[in-house]
């Protein structure tokens, strides 16, 4: 069994109201891991908190019920919700927290399915916990193992899958495109109408990629100076729009008039019938603010909103077909840290095991020098290395055997044969009594 | 024994620029995602240099340069191209035009193979450094031009994957379009300028050493027409600005007007031997 559970909301289970109340900074999520330690069996811990998923991640050596003391330590962050906290919370354990992880990693549990930012705050989330300065460390060998893995597992499917194929969204799409014309947004203007709301995501994402000039023409001059300051661009009078036009590499128009601003013949005049530098146009209007026809112009490349989807909905279908690979992915490595979590298991029955044969061989070398107390000192250190050497040869083949039990599953019968057949639970108080006696290697005299 | 390392080299060359090209289509497959660009394009840059130690090893084993028969021109026109796709280096995303100029190279060090990379036993008149110029910015043309072909046809790709609003992973893969436009530009002006000059410098070595330009000769015919192609192809670029698709094309039906008129020729017309 892995003593790992996870307890969470995500944006499956709970609206953003509800969300941001489990919602941790960085020193509260820390403050929180501490005070389960030191009050309650909490081993290892590891909180993370994005816009879309709050996951409390713990881990324990004892029988502690881990589930409940996580339960409650994030149902005490969120206070009192209308209908209980209950309903917006789910846990798992054992292997189930383990996979649930590799799936959030991977980005399958992700609100647009296959982002690969999560990957990022997973180990960012990872970082700030193992690097945290406090006096016990907060991750230890379980934690560590799991998160790493899980790591590896996201970017082993995002290579090996088109899981993080395509853009997923419109504001990216527009971006890609953008890319897939002009190479980079550098030195590159970009022209909005209107001031919707998602011409500001598709400003937003350009304006990461480095856009030079950004020009905002509004009907309302105050609505296109607001925007243009939040971008450090420069409004433009709706009048002028056709001059301005022949500035832009990309137009986002995204007004709510109800018929259509840009013409084909408009769109001549503006240009003034000569273009020579490609223009991207991407009309994200209800109804369209620019004449489909301006589209078959020569370097135009027109999208309407519905082109756009067209795109993210196709790269979504494309994502999604990769579940099946992604699964096995995830399958295949939840059964190898299950495996290594088992030989963990078996690491203080060996080093018990060989303990008890080594405090044997003291005992027996003791009962020897008694009996031959004229043995030259040299000739000790040949007989004590002799017995080591035997001790090690004999355990080889039992030890080695012990682990690739435990790798094929029958650990914990293989483990209770040892302990039961060496007795080695008691090894202390074993050692001190029997040192006259036959030892398990069979000595006597 | 110097001619068996000169093929060896060859192979090892040509066993890297198929590898290359193996990465290059495992990289578009995967929408160029990853390191495959990275790793095609440094086996590449390898097959490039044992290419280059190759035609060394020619060079010197038979005291003469890899300019005249057909297998050693062939080599050396290979090695041209190969040294222009190195270029691309500075054109970013624009580098993945190997995926193009890999298999015309992997053909024409092929073909060199099969019919040799041999010394040329009718070398007398070409040896001076006036043939070997001559001969050289020939090769620089027209590895000019193939690039120019390449980053057309993906040019033509993109902008069918751009009309017909398709992201999959040849639009992925595929470059930018500007990026496209700008290598095709600067390797066709620069095949043109450089074909020129080596038209110039052949018609004056003819005239000098020869004293007749022998227009009937099925290489001058050639390198003529091809001139006129070159020319066409610029005049329809610089004419359609607006349409850069058309110079795309252009340069696309440019570069396969030339390739099948040199075999026609090669076929039709018996050649001493020569690079035609």
């Amino acid at each position: 069994m892995i003593p790992v559970a996870v307890v969470g909301v995500s944006h499956k289970t709970a609206p953003v109201g509800v969300r941001e109340r489990f919602s941790f900074t960085n020193a509260e999520a820390l403050a929180l891991l501490e005070s389960l330690r030191d009050y309650s069996g909490m081993t290892e811990g590891v909180i993370l908190s994005t816009c879309h998923r709050t996951e409390l991640y713990v881990c324990s050596g004892s029988d502690f019920d881990l589930i409940d003391s996580a339960v409650s330590a994030l149902k005490r962050k969120a206070g009192d919700l209308v209908g209980g906290t209950d309903q917006y919370l789910y846990h798992y354990s054992g292997m189930q927290a383990a996979e649930h992880l590799y799936k959030v990693t991977a980005g399958l549990e992700s609100l647009v399915f296959g982002e690969a930012e999560i990957q990022g705050q997973v180990k960012e989330a990872y970082n700030l916990i193992r690097n945290s300065s406090t006096d016990r460390p907060l991750v230890g060998p379980i934690l560590n193992r799991l998160f790493q893995s899980a790591l590896a597992v996201g970017g082993r499917i995002r290579s090996e899958t088109p899981v993080g194929q395509g853009a997923a969204s419109v504001a990216s799409v527009a971006a890609g495109l953008a890319r897939k014309i002009f190479g980079g947004l550098e030195n590159r203007t970009v022209m909005i109408l209107g001031a919707g709301s998602t011409a500001e995501l598709v400003v937003e994402s350009m304006e990461r990629n480095g856009i030079s000039e950004l020009l905002v023409s509004n009907r309302c001059l105050g609505h296109a100076q607001k925007l243009a300051s939040r971008f450090s661009g420069r409004a433009v009078h709706f009048t002028e729009m056709s001059f301005s036009l022949k500035e832009a590499d990309i137009l986002v128009a995204s007004t709510s008039a109800p018929y259509t601003l840009v013409t084909l013949e408009g769109f001549r005049d503006a240009l003034g019938g000569f273009r020579e530098k490609p223009l991207l146009i991407l009309d994200l209007a209800m109804p369209r603010d620019i004449e489909a026809e301006v589209g078959g112009e020569p370097n135009v490349f027109l999208y309407n909103v519905d082109d756009l989807k067209e795109i993210v909905d196709d790269n979504l279908l494309n994502r999604k077909a990769s579940i099946p690979v992604a699964h096995d992915i995830i399958n295949e490595s939840v059964s190898s840290f299950l495996d290594w979590n088992q030989t963990l298991e078996i690491v203080p029955v060996i080093k018990d095991l060989r303990e008890s044969w080594d405090q044997e061989r003291k005992n027996q070398l003791e009962w020897l020098w008694k009996k031959l107390p004229d043995l030259p000192e040299d000739e000790k250190g040949v007989v004590s290395g002799f017995s080591k050497r035997l001790i090690n040869k004999l355990l080889h083949e039992p030890v080695s055997r012990l682990k690739k039990g435990v790798g094929n599953g029958k650990g914990e019968d293989f483990l209770e044969a040892v302990r039961y057949l060496h007795d080695i639970q008691d090894l202390a108080s074993e050692s001190a009594e029997d040192s006259e006696d036959d030892s398990v290697l069979g000595h006597s005299d | 024994m110097q001619s068996t390392e000169v093929y060896l080299a060859h192979f090892v060359s040509l066993i890297l620029y198929i590898g290359s090209l193996i990465v290059w289509l495992r990289s578009l497959v995967k929408g160029g995602r990853g390191s495959d660009p990275a790793v095609a394009f440094g086996l590449a840059s390898l097959g490039v240099l044992i290419h280059v130690y190759a035609l060394i090893l020619f060079t010197s084993s038979y005291h003469q340069l890899p300019l005249t028969g057909i297998g050693p021109s062939l080599s050396s026109l290979a090695l041209v191209i190969g040294l222009a796709l190195l270029g691309t280096i500075v054109f970013g995303e624009g580098r993945r035009v190997g995926i193009v100029v890999i298999p015309v190279i992997i053909l024409l060090e092929t073909v060199a193979v099969v019919l040799g990379v041999e010394p040329s036993f009718e070398v007398m008149d070409f040896q001076g450094a006036w043939f070997s110029l001559h001969v050289m910015m020939a090769f620089v043309g027209l590895g000019g031009m193939t690039l120019s072909f390449a980053a057309s046809s993906l040019y033509v790709i993109q902008l069918g994957e751009l009309n017909n609003k398709r992201m999959g992973r040849l639009f992925q893969f595929t470059p930018p379009l500007v990026t496209l436009d700008r290598i095709s530009r600067v390797g066709l002006v620069t095949g043109f300028v450089t074909f020129t000059l080596a038209l110039v410098l052949g018609w004056f070595w003819t005239i000098s050493f020869r004293q007749s330009l022998d227009q009937l000769n099925p290489k001058v015919m050639w390198s003529i027409m091809t001139w006129f192609v070159f020319f066409g192809v610029l005049l329809t670029r610089n004419l359609s600005r607006m349409k850069p698709q058309r110079g795309a094309w252009a340069s696309v039906l440019g570069f396969a007007v030339i390739v099948m008129s040199y075999i026609a020729l090669r076929i039709f017309v018996s050649t001493r031997g020569f690079f035609l």
